[in-house]
């Protein structure tokens, strides 16, 4: 009886191992899946689009699909949480084939290998300004095409000023005027780097020298003899009172926006994202480029530019470019301003009415054309809290400009280097 | 032999005749099969499938198909060497190493039911070598039913457990000796492990060990002061509010909860605009009020930016405390008073004799966590001022405590993980050491029984 069973149960364990060593065998063969061949036509491509701001594009890919017979899909997936996903999900096999991110993020995003250098790079960006040029272009090589363009105006009340002040001094009279009312003339966040970088830069200061397409972390001329004036020129404002001590530190940007929608001052500088909110206080918004600085030089603000980037995991980076050329053309990036007032940077949609007729759109092209693309190298995350700390103590004067400008340099160099080792 | 020099009462069960016990665990190396011996069938089976589903269901995590590169290799070749071809066709580090883990806790999990597959077989085999009834299937699940049940219902919590809080725990533990960094990040590179660096790091990296000290500094003043206070007011109007006689207590209680039912980053950003220098209510109007100047720095000096965090801490810490100190007034037996009162106490007395250590007897873990919550209180420090003002000459703000401190260096925009993870671990550690003493130390862990 019980050898019988003994026998059973072992015959049932050699079956077992079989089927175990079966099974081992079968996960082999198809694990290794069918790669698409790349001269082929694939069967779609993907594309993240930022949310709600999807329809032109979706307008677009239908375009393409009758033309070229290629289905391009538009996921809706938030601009800002991209870079994070598509970390996850390019090597993960589920990603898509181009992504939107900030062009600052570029330099980032290429370390981590995560988007392709494109093909064809030089003839791709012919058609856009200057600025978006250098945006897009990461250590020599072009990584994306530019969607739209961002950068801080001069946004001022139409009822107080008639027109767009030619320069600072001008602003300058206006705020000490309007001091003596007990309200502002003019008002920024020079405290944020962010904002401050116009007026240092203006001055002739630098955050990382370009060598021809190439940001050299090692040089940084944020301590330099302009920087600093640019710096005494930002404290000025703040030791005057022309800059009330209210905007300085946390909650600032919230004063700065009160004090304006409720027409206690008459003009601010803001990014075109605050428009809306003013318009709805009921203020009669003007808008222009800002004005030169008293050393002749524009203020040279920071711009931003949204890039859509081939996914280094993709297998269709042909046609994804060849889609991307389409979508970022003159006419899709045209109905991209009307419908979502996305300021395109393409030179040729510079004098087109729709545009020239706006403007807030024409200011922000304007300006950007004087700005700086913000640096798209992985080192500029150091940059900022130590350059908010030196302003910071530049505006509420407890140090001077130079000494803080070198301590925010020596801590610059001393972050990026522990992140390095 | 070695049997004649044993003392024979090291062996148990010397008297056996039947060898039942060995034989059943010796073939339980096919899992089941010892069971069957046993004659316990349907067990037998379980164990047998069980087993053998574990194999089908994880032979390829740990034979085949980690990391993109040749050969077959498996999950744990992965966690140890976290990848050999970088690239984005290559092997994905973080990827290799959350699969290594997943794939030791599963071996865990194997080994645990394959050892309790011998010890059954054994146990049961021993009692039929003493000659003892072997449980029948319906002894067998009636005995399920009485004793095993309670742990067939915590399994599932248990596995969701693992894989929720150990996996990650286990994850951070074995990122922070890794060079793991946005700079170094997969695919383009791979990770590799680094031992104690990021550890020494701590002590050695210029920009940290110059500012650690004052910043340690604050981080303690900031614990103690704010808690400290949180306790001291939460106690004293809970005790005011217990006073008999007192007309309108619900509608004290109720009012003065509300700072608690408002969310505390509503209330941090509602008194950072109270605080602003220029157009904020304390210095427009309420210190004016009281006949002082109102040019104040709130937002731009450390040390009033400092008052005014903990301030702000205790408008929102205090009716956490009231309200628990409220609840064990209530249970305080009020003969203890009365005594009291015969042997002619004060109210003072009464109060630091009876009520004070009643209440810290109750709620003392409590008022340790308390502290820990507030060491590590970064919410109120990012949201009031970010850490700010700025401080000539060091990288940390004003009011940076360590939190906030190790955010900016290690998870700002260009974040170091494993740097952030070997602070993480280090501070945990200092933490649940400080706690642990305070536990033990406190009356509420040792005693059963106040009274």
């Amino acid at each position: 009886m019980e050898m019988k069973k003994l026998v059973a149960g072992l015959s049932v364990s050699v079956m077992a191992i079989g089927a175990l060593a079966a099974c081992g065998g079968g996960t082999d063969s198809d694990s290794s899946s069918t790669k698409s061949d790349s001269g082929s036509k694939p069967d779609k491509i993907v594309i993240w689009e930022d949310t709600e701001k999807a329809e032109t594009t979706k307008a677009a890919a239908k375009a393409f699909e009758e033309k070229e017979g290629v289905k391009v899909e538009v996921k809706e997936v938030k601009m800002t949480d991209q870079q994070k996903k598509v970390a996850l999900d390019g090597p993960a096999g589920k990603g898509p084939d181009i992504i939107l991110l900030p062009h600052d993020q570029i330099g980032t995003v290429v370390d981590q290998g995560l988007i392709a250098e494109l093909k064809d790079g030089e003839k791709a960006l012919e058609p856009f300004i200057d600025t978006a040029k250098s945006a897009v272009t990461f250590d020599g090589k072009v990584y994306g095409y530019p969607k739209a363009v961002e950068t801080p105006i001069l946004l001022f009340n139409k009822d107080e000023l008639k027109e767009a002040p030619a320069s600072m001094d001008d602003l300058y009279k206006l705020s000490t005027e309007q001091k003596k009312d007990g309200k502002y003339g003019f008002l920024a966040l020079w405290d944020n780097f962010y904002f401050a970088h116009g007026p240092i830069a203006g001055y002739g200061g630098y955050v990382f020298k370009d060598n021809g397409g190439k940001l050299d972390p090692a040089d940084i001329g944020l301590n330099n003899e302009g920087a600093v004036e640019g710096m005494d020129y930002i404290g000025k404002w703040y030791k005057e009172g022309l800059f009330p001590k209210g905007l300085i530190g946390g909650g600032g940007g919230q004063a700065l926006d009160q004090l304006f929608g409720d027409k206690k001052a008459v003009a601010v500088m803001n990014g075109p994202w605050a428009v809306a909110s003013y318009k709805e206080k009921g203020i009669n918004l003007g808008a222009s480029a800002l004005p030169k600085l008293p050393n002749g030089e524009p203020i040279k603000t920071f711009v931003g530019v949204k890039t859509y980037a081939v996914s280094a995991y993709s297998e269709n980076q042909e046609w994804a470019e060849k889609f991307l050329s389409t979508l970022t053309g003159e006419e899709n990036a045209k109905t991209m301003f009307e419908k979502y007032n996305e300021i395109p940077p393409v030179t040729s949609l510079q004098e087109d009415a729709a545009i020239k007729d706006n403007e807030v759109a024409a200011a922000v092209f304007a300006q950007s054309k004087d700005g700086v693309p913000m640096p798209n190298i992985a080192e500029m995350g150091q940059v900022w809290e130590p350059m908010a700390a030196a302003l910071q103590l530049v505006a509420t004067d407890k140090q001077d400009a130079q000494k803080s400008a070198d301590d925010a340099v020596k801590q610059i160099k001393q972050q990026i280097e522990a992140n390095n080792q | 032999m070695a049997a004649i020099t044993t003392p024979k009462q090291t062996n148990p069960t010397p008297e056996l005749q039947t060898n039942h016990r060995k034989i059943a665990a010796l073939i339980s190396i096919v899992p089941g099969l010892g069971q069957l011996y046993n004659k316990q069938f349907l067990k037998g089976a379980i164990f047998f499938i069980v087993v053998l589903s574990y194999f089908l269901v994880n032979f390829d995590l740990f034979f085949k198909g980690a990391g993109n590169g040749p050969g077959d290799r498996g999950a744990i070749w992965g966690l140890i060497t976290l990848g050999e071809v970088a690239g984005v066709r290559g092997d994905h580090s973080i990827f290799l190493m959350v699969e290594g883990i997943i794939a030791l806790i599963l071996l865990v999990f194997g080994i645990a039911i394959y050892v309790w597959n011998f010890i059954d077989a054994y146990r049961i085999g021993k009692l039929r070598d003493l000659k003892v009834e072997v449980p029948s299937l319906k002894m067998q699940l009636r005995n399920f039913r009485d004793n095993g049940f309670p742990y067939a219902m915590l399994i599932p919590s248990l596995v969701l457990l693992v894989f929720t809080v150990v996996l990650p725990l286990i994850f951070t533990f074995l990122i922070a000796f890794t060079n793991y960094k946005f700079n170094n990040s997969p695919p383009a590179k791979l990770v590799d492990w680094i031992g104690i660096q990021n550890f020494l790091n701590i002590f050695t990296v210029d920009i940290f060990r110059d500012t650690f000290v004052s910043v340690l500094g604050w981080t303690l003043v900031w614990t103690v002061a704010s808690t400290t206070g949180v306790i001291a007011i939460g106690i004293g109007l809970a005790v005011l509010l217990n006073q008999k006689g007192l007309k309108g207590k619900r509608f004290f209680r109720s009012v003065l909860i509300l700072s608690w039912a408002v969310p505390a980053f509503i209330t941090i950003l509602i008194f950072r605009s109270m605080f602003n220098e220029t157009f904020g209510v304390f210095n427009t109007t309420l210190l004016p009020a009281i006949g002082l100047s109102g040019g104040v720095e709130w937002m731009t000096d450390p040390t009033y930016t400092r008052l005014a965090l903990i301030g702000i801490q205790w408008w929102l810490g205090f009716p956490y405390i009231m309200t628990l100190t409220t609840g064990i007034l209530q249970s305080i037996p009020e003969d203890l008073y009365e005594a009291a009162t015969i042997d002619g106490a004060t109210s003072g007395e009464k109060f630091r004799l009876i009520t004070l250590p009643m209440i810290l007897f109750a709620t003392a873990p409590i008022l340790i966590t308390q502290y820990t919550f507030n060491f590590n209180n970064f919410n109120i420090i990012y949201l009031f001022n970010n850490g700010g003002p700025a401080v000539p000459g060091q990288s940390a703000g004003g009011t940076d405590i360590l939190i906030s401190w190790i955010y900016k260096l290690s998870l700002g925009s260009n974040p170091q993980y494993g740097f952030a993870a070997a602070i993480t671990l280090v501070l945990s550690f200092f933490i649940m050491t400080i706690a642990v003493i305070q536990f033990k130390r406190s009356k509420s862990f040792k005693d059963e029984d106040m009274i």
